[in-house]
């Protein structure tokens, strides 16, 4: 294994601290568990010469319910938001998801920030963020912003944040009565894997349909992805055992993927459909369908 | 100039910030129970107690240990469940080549401090993070699960 190149770690105790110098230094990423980036700077994929430490940052840490949303700074570790209570009450879904990242050490010290600001296709926070309808609190030294979580995957590995913003929270609103969402990964195998697709849905129901549906998809295309078409063949139906069928048979028509070494095209996307009527099953379910 | 505590002793030294974690402790400290495997956070043989919590020293920046407290299997020789842990390890043939173990009982140890009674699922997701290349995982489980009886029989 290639030896780390040289840089030099920046350690701000203050949000202000952290956007002053990504503002201010060329050639600067930030870091927060580093469970992926210290891959990448080792194998020459990402180069700097100033990495600024986030996890330091007070403001950027835990999590916590505020004017009904759930709010988690960018900065928390994974085995803190898989084991928060708060969480697996409010939004389980994301629970799910986040305790299937990795392995116990790599969750211990990998963020939640990390997970989605990396903007791997196949990070399994995404899919769950997406259909809750999370947004992100994005901060720079010129000042903030708050954009939905699907505008920040831009391409494989690659944000859409410049070079001197910072993801600093997730904020996902509770939930209203009758809706429940899922999340559900297949992987080589069941521990410290990469999908090889995952799948999140939520439903909202009202008089027995479905008055809202969100659809995601996970390592089927070149970013997580919302499967509007599917989305569409829910809404104001009864959620009957052909509707759910059609929906996800659809999923098959709006993913991209590709071969690689987890798995083929054609099987990413026959298990598109498969995963995706198991999730808005498990959405049904939580939302109180028998 | 960095400090932190290694196994109940403070200590303090020099890293560069490109410095692992893992590369201080087993180049500059010596502290060689603490294995390099695969250096991509895949395989665990060179996880250590980072404030109590199981990590892969070989992600962690050295930097980052500074006023934290780090603790590896010599830190743990005398703790009642480690004792029992390696007993259990030794006398149940947990162990082959052995270059998986200081690891597999730094987990192990983790998962019996949160949990003394685990489940052999609780267990398998507990070593998820360890690779033992010998494949002896059938062992590993029945030897941690024979320990978590030794220590809290009901």
């Amino acid at each position: 294994m290639r030896s780390l190149p040289e840089f030099r770690l920046h350690r701000p105790e203050a949000l202000s601290g952290a956007l002053e110098l990504l503002d201010a230094l060329a050639d600067c990423r930030p870091i927060a568990g580093g469970t992926d980036l210290l891959l990448f700077l080792r194998d020459g994929t990402i180069r700097a010469r100033h990495l600024i430490d986030v996890t330091g940052i007070e403001e950027m840490r835990g999590i916590s319910l505020e004017g009904g949303e759930i709010r988690i700074g960018a900065a928390t570790p994974l085995s803190e938001v898989a084991s928060s209570e708060l969480v697996a009450e409010i939004v389980p879904a994301l629970t799910e998801a986040v305790f299937q990242i990795g392995s116990v050490q790599t969750r211990n010290q990998g963020t939640i920030g990390g997970n989605i600001c990396n903007a791997s296709p196949a990070a399994d926070s995404a899919p769950p963020l997406l259909v809750l309808d999370a947004r992100l609190d994005v901060s720079s030294k010129a000042g903030g912003r708050t954009i939905p979580v699907g505008e920040l995957f831009a391409g494989p590995k690659l944000n859409s944040l410049e070079e001197s913003e910072l993801v600093t929270a997730i904020r996902i609103p509770e939930p209203p009565e009758g809706s429940g969402a899922s999340f559900l990964k297949l992987g080589r195998r069941r521990g410290s894997t990469l999908s090889v697709v995952n799948a999140a849905a939520y439903v909202e129901l009202d008089g027995g349909r479905c008055s809202a549906a969100r659809l995601a998809l996970g390592a089927i295309a070149a970013t997580p992805i919302r499967v509007a078409p599917a989305e569409g063949l829910l809404v104001w139906k009864k959620p009957t055992k052909a509707v759910v069928e059609g929906a996800a048979s659809a999923c098959r028509e709006c993913v991209s993927p590709v071969d690689d070494i987890r798995g083929s095209a054609v099987y990413r996307r026959d298990m598109s459909a498969v995963l995706m009527r198991r999730a808005i099953k498990g959405a049904l379910r939580r939302a109180g369908v028998a | 100039m960095i400090s932190f505590e290694l196994n109940g002793r403070s200590v303090s030294l020099e890293a560069a910030s490109n410095r692992t974690l893992l590369d201080l402790l087993r180049v500059d400290l010596g502290v060689t129970s603490v294995k390099r495997g695969c250096e991509q956070g895949e395989c665990g043989a060179c996880t250590v107690l980072l404030d109590g919590r199981p990590v892969n020293s070989c992600m962690v920046l050295a930097e980052r240990v500074n006023w934290r407290r780090v603790t590896t299997i010599e830190g743990l020789e005398e703790e009642p469940i480690m004792t029992v842990l390696r007993e259990a390890f030794m006398e149940d043939g947990a162990v082959q080549c052995g270059f998986c173990t200081p690891g597999m009982l730094i987990s192990s140890y983790a998962l019996l401090v949160e949990k003394p009674r685990p489940s052999g699922e609780e267990v398998k997701a507990a070593i998820e993070g360890n690779v033992c290349r010998c494949t002896g995982y059938v062992k590993i489980v029945e030897a941690v699960l024979d320990a978590a009886e030794r220590i809290a029989p009901e």
